[in-house]
């Protein structure tokens, strides 16, 4: 066979290499109906965060976005007195391993706030930003303990690290 | 030259402690979207390397960088999540036109792409601290939308110690 011919023979292995690589280590995602379908039911939603049995994330309709907080085992919302207000818009949002911890990043008129909220207190605390600066992403360690925070100082996005009480 | 982070302040109204994150000795720098793994052991976070965003793992004390086997292409990164050890770093990375969710498994150093139904694109990623499922933010028609995957097909679960294998592990309900 001429070495002309012979080019389609050798080429189409490694064509089909990259495809049979993705077979290996890819995986395609399987989605979780039941909980997928009752957070649909929440609106728009954005911003989620995972932590032992809790999902937390930023839902709502037609610009009402509030914290939601869903139990993944038992595949409902947990209702979170004293923490969605309707002067506020929230931004990003965190939760403990045990759902006690809540950690807010929230709009109130012109300012944004970074908010610490225990369910079991069903209060919230506000947490100073020092430096001064503007929170933005938050992220929580699973006891609640830890929190590492995107703070813009001076055109700088910057990560503060804040052991919680 | 990389050096430990400095405890800077000590009790504020909430008495909180204030830590900045592990410096890298390169000056200022911006840094954003930070993940603490489950244990608070890791930070991953994302800096500018080569005028890309980059993912970049530490150790949250030593201020360490922990080498990423597949992660040092695909830019920008985003979106950093970790597991409980850190034994995987989910991420988006640019494919092409599209980004792609990844896993990288420290463990074995495999990466893992992440295959979503067709015509969604990923905007942020959650990895739940043991392995088992992945909240992404998707874009759908112009809507941001969340979904719940399960990785317990494709992944070993990364356990707290004392947390067991089956049932619901951690989070008792206060």
């Amino acid at each position: 066979m001429s070495r002309r011919r012979c080019w389609p023979l050798l080429a189409l292995p490694l064509l089909a290499l990259p495809l049979l690589l993705s077979g290996c280590f890819g995986g395609n995602l399987r989605p979780l109906p039941g909980l997928n379908q009752r957070l649909a039911q929440l609106g728009a939603s954005h911003d989620p965060q995972l932590s032992g049995r809790w999902l937390v994330l930023i839902a709502g309709r037609q610009g009402r976005q509030q914290v939601q907080l869903l139990d993944l085992e038992r595949g409902l919302p947990v209702p979170l007195p004293g923490l969605n207000r309707a002067d506020s818009q929230p931004i990003s949002v965190a939760v403990d391993q045990q759902g006690e911890r809540l950690v807010v990043v929230r709009q109130r008129d012109d300012r944004t706030e970074l908010v610490l909220h225990r369910r079991s207190l069903m209060a919230s605390e506000a947490i100073p930003i020092e430096p001064a600066g503007i929170p933005r992403g938050i992220n929580l360690s699973a006891d609640g303990r830890l929190l590492a925070v995107e703070v813009s100082r001076g055109g700088l996005w910057q990560v503060d690290l804040l052991q919680l009480p | 030259m990389l050096s430990a982070g400095i405890l800077l302040t000590a009790c504020g109204p909430l008495g909180l402690r204030r830590q900045p994150a592990a410096p890298l000795g390169l000056g200022a720098e911006t840094r954003e979207q930070p993940a603490l793994s489950g244990d608070g052991r890791l930070l991953a976070s994302l800096v500018e390397r080569g005028g890309r965003t980059t993912v970049l793992l530490q150790d949250r004390r030593s201020g360490q960088v922990l080498p990423l086997r597949h992660l040092r292409r695909q830019q920008p990164h985003s979106s950093p999540s970790l597991s409980w050890t850190g034994r995987y770093l989910a991420v988006l990375v640019q494919q092409g036109p599209h980004r792609q969710a990844v896993i990288e498994d420290r463990a074995s150093g495999r990466l893992q792409p992440l295959f979503l139904p067709a015509g969604r694109e990923p905007q942020r990623l959650s990895l739940a601290p043991d392995g088992r499922r992945l909240a992404v933010e998707l874009l759908d028609n112009g809507q941001r939308r969340v979904e719940l995957f399960d990785l317990s097909a494709l992944l070993e679960p990364d356990l707290a110690p004392g947390q067991l294998q089956s049932g619901g592990g951690p989070g008792v309900a206060p």
